[in-house]
């Protein structure tokens, strides 16, 4: 095709992953597969969050050349989809092995209808290269739990393409025709043909720097949940292209202490104007929100009825809903601690107690007659305030087992459970 | 433990206010559907080839049991109704008993829902058994202890009507296990409610927490008197129980269903729980006063728990939450108490477990307003002895004012303290209305508005009250050159901005 088509595909690498995962009551291993691309010289691999999270315990690079060599998660950032590994450099040198780095192209100049291609490992076929057109270049798509039950989406709009993206061409990219990176191919739609989706290069771009230097992208959060504006300008007597609808605020969050309300319209932000008429104009909004060093004051220029208003908002740092997760072996029970998101989605009081993600039958937690959903917020009555506490009680019982006595929320009602050795 | 017992939708007759929903354990069987559909009609030829072979000596013993079945007829009765709603009126046809020489009727819990307001009840019509005639009946109300509806049929077929109590016999034994027990089925209006005869054996009983019993096999209609074989008044069929079948079809291999006899039930309540509390005759028709706790979520503890909180033989329930200016929380009580004891007695170790729960709101209903009670928790390993003074319960939701607006497509209903409770909403807190009906395909349809939903604030304003939201949708409503308005709405966790198109 191209010297540059011929450089990117030496530049595609397929990866094999074994992740630990804590869903059956117990720590188990799953394997999985998926595409990666080379970054640097110095063996940086680019893929999606869904490929090499830090529930890999095992990282395995197929090089073009066919060969496998081992690596290391460096950072990730499920909010993007985008993760970044590092090649056992020493295992190369000892081996001989080569490969090069791809080239990057920019992705803001691409235009529907341009053809690109998606390079990648799609069930387990390595290098297979598929052919499309840019379908949307600014396609808006947020899953509050697309990426392991992480959110995703909020912060970027996606390329979508025609071309073939099948389970495994998650992390491969989607190049030029002159084999330029334009993206990272991440989702399709299922059942559907050819809806295809791939995090934008300079994106990606972004986030690359940020995970190499601190491992992982911090956030700033302010609680407020948008919506377009579209034909409701008349109602809020703006004028068009104007301001973007706050829709809700969560409890509890910086807007709400700052007396923010759903229905007010938020017009700048520290000056800087916004326009959230369409919803495709919502993710860079929110990303200037989120760009916002946290703890710093902003500065949010609000209307509400016929009333303008300044705001200031002191930022807090965004966390996932999902806690960290765990399985206590002996008890055949895993759990996941409950995040501060969690608990403000699901009216709990404060973010005390763990989620129970997996019980094992005939283990204690099941006998006990502990279920996936409830929440175990006190053993023997005190409070469980962090996971570590649990893991503490876990090994005082493993050293010496007496019964516990476990306070279970589910559905705003308290149920007790004996677990027993 | 306690899950795999509930199953949604089915309730087991008594308390009006409780979830608890109970499978029968014992009556799984087996039978082709169309078999026990059919079955009726078939006892009928059964009966009509039996009078015309003679019968044979060997069954002669049964022979008063049709004289019995002719007399006991006259206490069983038909009721039909009307629940009119927003767009139509459901016809409910349900089977009562007459109680009294008042021609006072008591009809099953379950046959008004409890969203349902008494405006919305028409035309209560009273049939006897093998009769066409609609006699006229008045809607007396709900009684809170045994969640029963009162029907007073019109002065003209009292005299037809003869009350259960006439069957009481002096020591009459509770039935126990193996016994024959009998009562009466009632075809639908098409053969003018043609009584037929049900008979079965009793094989479960089990206190739930009234004295129940599951017999062998469908003994009558739901909401009849039971009769042993010599024709006194052992109890009163509530609802039948689900009972787990298999479905097998072309399809399905083995798909676990649920089945439900509507028009039959195997289950009664013992006379001994039924007799008592006949004259519990609604004071008006809002069934108040209705005496109030204040708790939300009563779980109950398993045998295990139970043993490890040193309280054998007997169970306890965990308070879940304490509601806002509740009697409970001016009793002291708080969430995670483990209730022990109440009114001085200890909580009674029941099966399934979650009885217990409907055993404490059976203790709450029986008192009144104002009646003080002891409670026992037991708090930290401590246990507390503490009193409460019974409140009267909140407007419920079928007391609330609600409004239909015909052309938006909506019906909205005052703020309640329960919706309160369902929305973690302070007292303080508590404006707005709620969404009550949406019309399908209107504009408030269109506009995306879901029944439950909380207005906060309509076209930009607050709505503070029930008339603020009333007069703004009446004007709004009013105005033909309206074509749209907007509002804020709460659902779920979740605050978001409406826009209901009207032109």
């Amino acid at each position: 095709m191209s010297a540059g088509f011929d450089r990117l595909l030496e530049a595609v690498v397929r990866i094999d992953v074994r992740d630990v995962t804590f869903e059956p009551g117990a720590r188990r291993f799953v394997a999985g597969v998926g595409s990666g691309v080379i970054l640097s010289n110095d063996g940086l691999v680019l893929t999606n969050a869904h490929v090499a999270s830090p529930y890999a315990v095992e990282i395995s690079i197929t090089l073009p050349s066919l060969e496998s060599v081992g690596a290391k998660l460096v950072g990730w950032d499920h909010w993007t989809d985008l993760a970044l590994i590092r090649i056992d450099l020493d295992e190369v040198r000892r081996r001989g092995l080569t490969f090069q780095p791809a080239t990057f192209g920019d992705s803001g100049a691409l235009f529907p209808g341009e053809t690109v291609f998606a390079v990648g490992t799609p069930y387990g076929l390595t290098r297979t290269v598929t052919r499309g057109i840019i379908s949307n270049n600014r396609r808006y798509f947020e899953d509050s739990e697309g990426v392991r039950g992480y959110e995703t989406g909020t912060f970027n709009t996606w390329l979508q393409t025609d071309a073939a993206i099948n389970p495994g061409n998650s992390g491969g990219p989607l190049v030029t025709e002159d084999g330029e990176v334009v993206g990272i191919n991440s989702r399709g739609f299922v059942g559907a043909d050819n809806l295809g989706f791939a995090i934008p290069s300079s994106i990606a771009r972004r986030v690359v720097d940020e995970l190499l230097a601190h491992g992982s992208v911090t956030r700033s959060y302010i609680g407020i949940v948008p919506r377009t504006l579209q034909n409701l300008e008349h109602f809020y007597a703006l004028a068009l292209n104007t301001g973007m609808l706050i829709n809700s605020v969560d409890p509890g969050s910086p807007a709400a202490a700052a007396g923010l309300r759903s229905g007010d319209i938020l017009l700048a932000i520290d000056g800087q104007k916004v326009d959230g008429r369409f919803p495709e104009q919502l993710p860079p909004i929110q990303n200037m929100i989120a760009s916002l060093p946290v703890g710093s004051t902003v500065k949010l220029s609000v209307k509400r009825g016929a009333q303008a208003m300044e705001v200031p908002v002191v930022t807090e740092k965004l966390e996932s809903r999902m806690g960290e997760e765990w399985a206590f072996d002996k008890w055949g029970l895993s759990v996941r601690k409950v995040s501060r998101t969690y608990a403000r989605e699901n009216q709990l009081d404060d973010d005390t107690g763990v989620i129970v993600i997996g019980v094992q039958p005939g283990f204690p937690a099941a006998v006990a007659g502990l279920a996936s959903g409830d929440v175990i917020t006190r053993v023997d009555q005190q409070p469980l305030k962090a996971l570590d506490d649990l893991k503490r009680i876990y090994q005082a019982f493993d050293a010496k087992p007496s019964s516990l006595l476990l306070s279970t929320t589910r559905d705003r009602r308290v149920s007790l459970y004996v677990l027993k050795p | 433990m306690s899950r795999s017992y509930s199953i949604g939708g089915l309730t087991c007759g008594g308390g009006n206010r409780s979830g608890a929903a109970f499978r029968a354990v014992a009556a799984e069987r087996v039978f082709p559907a169309e078999w026990s559909a059919r079955r009726p009609l078939r006892l009928l030829t059964i009966g009509i080839v039996l009078v015309a072979l003679g019968v044979p000596s060997a069954l002669r013993a049964a022979k008063d049991l049709p004289e019995l079945f002719a007399e006991r007829v006259k206490s069983c009765v038909t009721v039909e109704f009307l629940i009119e709603t927003e767009l139509d009126r459901q016809p409910v046809t349900v089977l009562g008993t007459c109680v009294d020489s008042n021609g006072t009727i008591i009809l099953p819990a379950s046959a008004i829902g409890a969203r349902v307001s008494v405006r919305q009840l028409k035309d209560f019509k009273v049939y006897r058994p093998d009769h066409a005639t609609a006699y006229a009946a008045e809607y007396l109300g709900q009684d809170v202890l045994t969640g029963w509806h009162f029907v007073r049929a019109e002065a003209a077929v009292r005299a037809e009507l003869v009350p259960l109590t006439a069957w009481v016999r002096r020591n009459t034994p509770d039935p126990c296990m193996a016994d024959e027990v009998w009562s009466i089925g009632l075809r639908g209006k098409d053969e003018d409610f043609h009584p037929y005869f049900l008979m079965s054996r009793v094989g479960l009983i089990q206190p739930l927490p009234q004295m129940t019993a599951v017999a062998a096999s469908e003994i009558g209609g739901p909401g009849l008197p039971v009769f042993n074989r010599a024709g006194a008044l052992v109890g009163l069929t509530l609802n039948s129980f689900g009972q787990n079948f298999l479905l097998f079809s072309r399809r399905d291999r083995g798909l676990p269903v649920v089945l439900v006899n509507s028009d039959e039930s195997s289950v009664f309540l013992f006379a001994r729980d039924v007799l008592p509390y006949l004259g519990r005759i609604p004071r008006d028709v809002s069934g108040r006063p209705l005496p109030w706790l204040g708790t939300f979520g009563l779980e109950p503890v398993d045998p295990e728990v139970a043993r490890f909180l040193h309280i054998e033989n007997q169970s306890a329930l965990v308070v879940s939450e304490v509601l806002e200016n509740s009697p409970a929380e001016k009793a002291g009580l708080k969430g995670h108490d483990i209730i022990v004891s109440f009114d001085g007695k200890p909580l009674p170790r029941l099966r399934p477990e979650q009885v217990v729960e409907t055993y404490l709101e059976r203790e709450v209903d029986r008192h009144f307003p104002g009646d003080v009670l002891a409670l026992t928790v037991l708090r930290d390993n401590r246990r507390l002895d503490l009193k409460v003074t019974l409140g009267e319960e909140p407007k419920i939701i079928r007391e609330a004012s609600r409004r239909y607006f015909e052309r938006i497509g909506l019906t909205v209903r005052e703020f309640l303290y329960g919706d309160g409770i369902a929305r973690r909403v302070k007292i303080a807190d508590q404006k707005g209305v709620i969404v009550d009906f949406v019309k399908p395909n209107s504009p408030a349809a269109v506009g995306e508005l879901a029944g439950d939903d909380w207005i906060r604030e309509i076209d930009g304003r607050e709505v503070r009250t029930y008339a603020d939201a009333v007069d703004a949708l009446a004007a709004i409503e009013a105005d033909p050159n309206r074509a749209e308005f907007v509002l804020l709405t709460s659902r779920g966790n979740e605050t978001a901005v409406r826009r209901v198109k009207l032109k």
